[in-house]
C-alpha cells in the first residue's frame, strides 16, 4: 500500500498534539476519585510495559516472552533497594531500569550465538519462568511467597501513598520514556532495528552488526519495562510473585496487538483501552484469560496491524515513520 | 535408589516424550510451534476428569472420548484460525496459538474456579517389589501405554506412505502439493494427531497429579526442553529428549537439590541452545550472518 507522508504543517500539528496530551493530563487528578485515579496510574504503567514489548515483537520482529520477567525484575529491584538498602524510591526507578536492561541482555545473549525466531522465543520463555522460580525460592532476598512490602516514604511533605502525587511522577516518567523511545526509533539505530525485522541477511550485508542490534533493542526494552516495574512496586505498595505470571503476559500481548505491532501510538492506545476493561472481569474466575485470548485471536484474524492501521488511514497526522503495515 | 530414580524418571520422561512428539508432529506439518500446547494437555486431563468423575464413564472409554474430542478441536483450530494466517509472519502464528491456549485455560477456570482437583486413582493395583525397587501400577501403566503408542506411531511411519508424506511436507509444502499430496488435509490431520497425543499426555498424568487450569504451562516448557535437546523437528529426537529430560530431573533432584526438579528443563533449554543449538539430531538452527 502506498502511503501519504504527513506534510510539514501536519508534522508540526503532531508535535503540538504530542505535548498537549500530557499537559492536559496534568489536570486529570482534579476530575478523578481515588478508584479512577488508581486505574489511571495503572494505565500509565501499562503504557510503558506495552511500549517495551512492542519494541521487541513489533519493531524488531523477534518473538519474546521475557517482558513479564523484565517487569518483575524492575519491581523487585525497586522494592529490594528501597526496603533493604533504604534507597529513596525515586532513585530506584532508573536503577530498576538498569536491572531490567541487564535482564534484557541475559535473555537475548543467545542472539550472539545466532539463535533467532522460535529458539529465541523459547529461551526467553525459559528465562521468564526461571525468574519466577527465583522470586519464589530466593526467600532471604525476595521474601518468597510473602513478597516484598514497599516502605512508607514522603516527597515534599506528601506521602507517596497519595495517588495524585504518584500520577504526576508516573506521568513524568512515561512521557520521558515514550519520547526517548520515539527518538531512538527515528535514529540510525531505529532504522537498523526495522531493517533486521525486514531482512536480517540484507541488513548484515550493509555492515550492520545485527546480533548487536537485537541485543541492544532487548536491553532498551528491558530498561523501559524495568522502570515500569519500579512504578508498579509503588503503585500497588507490595510486590508479589503472582503479579508477574502468565495472565500479565497475555494482557501485554493483547495490548500490543490491539494497538498495532511496532507502533508507539498503538502501544499507548492499546494499554489505555485494555487496562480499565478487565477491572470488571476480575470478579469472575477465568473471564480475564478468555477475554484476552479472544481479543488476540480476533485482532489477528480481522485487523492484524491493530488500531494504528485504522488511524493512519484516517489522517496522515497519525503516520509513524517507523511503523510499516504488513504487505 | 538409582533404579528407583530411573523408573521414576522413565515414567515422567515418557510423558515429556509424548508431549514433545506431539509438538513436533504439528511443527513438521505447518512449521508452527504451538505455544498453546500446554493448554491442550491440560484440556485433555480435564475432559477425562469430567467424563470419569462427573459423568461416571470408565477410565479407558473416557480417555478415548477425550482424545477424539481433542483431535476434532485440533483440526478445527488449524482450519479456522491457523490456515487463514499461515502465510503471515511467525509472530502472528505463535500469538494465535497462545491465544487459543488462554481461551482453553479461561474456560477451564470458569468451570472449576480456583480449585485444585484430585483425580481418583485409576489402577488400584498393589505395587510390585523387586528387591528394593517399588514398581507402582501408575508407572507400569504410563510407560506401557506410551511404549505401545510409540511403536504404533513409528511403525506406521516406517511401513506406510505416511512417513514419506511427513518427510515431503516438511521438506517443501509446495513440492508436496506438486506431486499431488493434499497438504491442507495432511495439516489438519497433523494438528488433530498433535492435539490428541498432547491430550493423552494430560490424561496419563491426571491420575498421578493434581489438576488445575495452569498445569499446562510447565508441560509446555518440558516439551520444549525435550524438543530442543533432541533437536527441533526430529521425531525420534523428541522422544529421546523427553526420556533424557525425565531422567535428568530425577537425578538432579535426588543427588543435588530437590528444588532443581522444577528448573532442570530451563537449564537444559539454555544450555543446549548455547552449546549445541541443533540439539542431538536436529537440523541447523543457527542464523549465520
Amino acid at each position: 500500500m502506498s502511503q501519504t507522508m504527513p506534510t510539514a504543517t501536519q508534522r508540526r500539528l503532531r508535535t503540538y498534539a504530542f505535548w498537549a496530551v500530557p499537559v492536559l493530563l496534568l489536570l486529570l487528578p482534579l476530575a478523578t476519585n481515588p478508584y479512577t485515579q488508581f486505574i489511571a496510574n495503572g494505565m500509565l504503567i501499562s503504557v510503558l510495559v506495552t511500549l517495551g514489548f512492542t519494541l521487541t515483537i513489533g519493531n524488531l520482529g523477534q518473538l519474546a516472552f521475557a517482558n513479564t520477567a523484565f517487569f518483575g525484575i524492575g519491581a523487585y529491584a525497586s522494592a529490594i533497594l528501597a526496603a533493604k538498602l533504604g534507597v529513596p524510591w525515586l532513585l530506584t526507578i532508573p536503577l530498576a531500569g538498569a536491572f531490567g536492561a541487564l535482564g534484557g541482555f541475559l535473555a537475548s545473549a543467545a542472539a550472539l550465538r545466532g539463535i533467532r525466531t522460535y529458539y529465541l522465543a523459547i529461551i526467553t520463555l525459559a528465562f521468564g519462568e526461571l525468574m519466577r522460580w527465583a522470586y519464589l525460592h530466593a526467600k532471604p532476598v525476595t521474601g518468597g511467597t510473602d513478597g516484598m512490602p514497599m516502605p512508607r516514604e514522603a516527597l515534599f511533605g506528601i506521602s507517596l501513598g497519595d495517588d495524585s502525587l504518584k500520577f504526576y511522577i508516573f506521568l513524568g516518567v512515561t512521557v520521558l520514556l515514550v519520547k526517548a523511545t520515539l527518538n531512538l526509533m527515528r535514529s540510525r539505530f531505529g532504522r537498523a532495528v526495522m531493517a533486521v525485522r525486514e531482512n536480517e541477511i540484507a541488513t548484515a550485508s550493509l555492515a550492520i552488526p545485527t546480533a548487536r542490534v537485537i541485543l541492544v533493542t532487548f536491553m532498551w526494552s528491558g530498561f523501559v519495562v524495568g522502570c515500569a516495574g519500579a512504578l508498579f512496586a509503588r503503585h500497588v505498595g507490595h510486590v508479589f510473585p503472582e503479579s508477574f505470571g502468565m495472565l500479565h503476559l497475555i494482557a501485554s500481548f493483547a495490548m500490543v496487538l490491539v494497538g498495532g505491532l511496532g507502533s508507539v501510538l498503538g502501544a499507548v492506545l492499546g494499554a489505555v483501552l485494555l487496562t480499565a476493561l478487565p477491572e470488571y472481569l476480575r470478579a469472575f474466575p477465568g473471564m480475564e484469560e478468555l477475554f484476552f485470548g479472544l481479543i488476540v485471536a480476533g485482532v489477528l484474524v480481522a485487523m492484524p496491524m491493530g488500531l494504528a492501521s485504522l488511524l493512519r488511514r484516517l489522517s496522515p497526522v497519525f503516520v509513524e515513520r517507523f511503523y510499516r503495515e504488513a504487505p | 535408589m538409582l533404579m528407583q530414580l530411573t523408573l521414576g524418571g522413565l515414567s515422567q520422561g515418557m510423558i515429556y516424550a509424548l508431549i514433545a512428539l506431539s509438538l513436533t508432529v504439528v511443527y513438521r506439518s505447518t512449521t508452527v510451534v504451538n505455544f498453546g500446547h500446554g493448554d491442550f494437555v491440560m484440556a485433555g486431563a480435564f475432559l477425562s476428569y469430567v467424563l470419569v468423575v462427573l459423568a461416571g464413564v470408565a477410565f479407558l472409554p473416557a480417555a478415548a472420548l477425550a482424545m477424539i474430542a481433542m483431535f476434532v478441536l485440533g483440526v478445527m483450530f488449524n482450519r479456522g484460525l491457523i490456515r487463514p494466517i499461515l502465510g503471515g509472519p511467525h509472530i502472528g502464528l505463535a500469538l494465535m496459538c497462545i491465544a487459543a491456549g488462554y481461551v482453553l485455560r479461561g474456560l477451564a477456570r470458569m468451570v472449576w474456579g480456583r480449585e485444585v482437583l484430585p483425580m481418583p486413582p485409576v489402577f488400584d493395583m498393589d505395587p510390585i517389589f523387586v528387591g528394593e525397587l517399588v514398581i507402582t501400577g501408575d508407572a507400569v501403566f504410563i510407560i506401557g501405554t506410551v511404549l505401545v503408542l510409540l511403536l504404533l506411531f513409528f511403525g506406521l511411519m516406517a511401513m506406510t506412505d505416511l512417513g514419506k508424506m511427513v518427510q515431503a511436507v516438511y521438506q517443501s509444502p509446495r513440492g508436496a502439493r506438486l506431486i499431488g499430496l493434499n497438504v491442507d488435509r495432511f495439516n489438519d490431520f497433523s494438528w488433530g494427531i498433535g492435539a490428541a497425543l498432547g491430550a493423552l499426555g494430560g490424561i496419563l498424568v491426571a491420575p498421578v497429579s493434581l489438576l488445575h487450569p495452569d498445569l499446562g504451562a510447565s508441560f509446555l516448557i518440558k516439551g520444549f526442553a525435550a524438543m530442543t535437546l533432541g533437536g527441533f523437528g526430529s521425531l525420534g529426537g523428541a522422544v529421546l529428549g523427553g526420556v533424557l529430560l525425565g531422567l535428568a530431573e530425577q537425578y538432579a533432584g535426588a543427588y543435588i537439590d530437590s528444588a532443581l526438579i522444577e528448573i532442570t528443563a530451563y537449564v537444559v533449554i539454555v544450555a543446549v541452545l548455547f552449546i549445541r543449538p541443533q540439539g542431538l539430531f536436529g537440523r541447523k538452527a543457527v542464523v549465520k550472518v
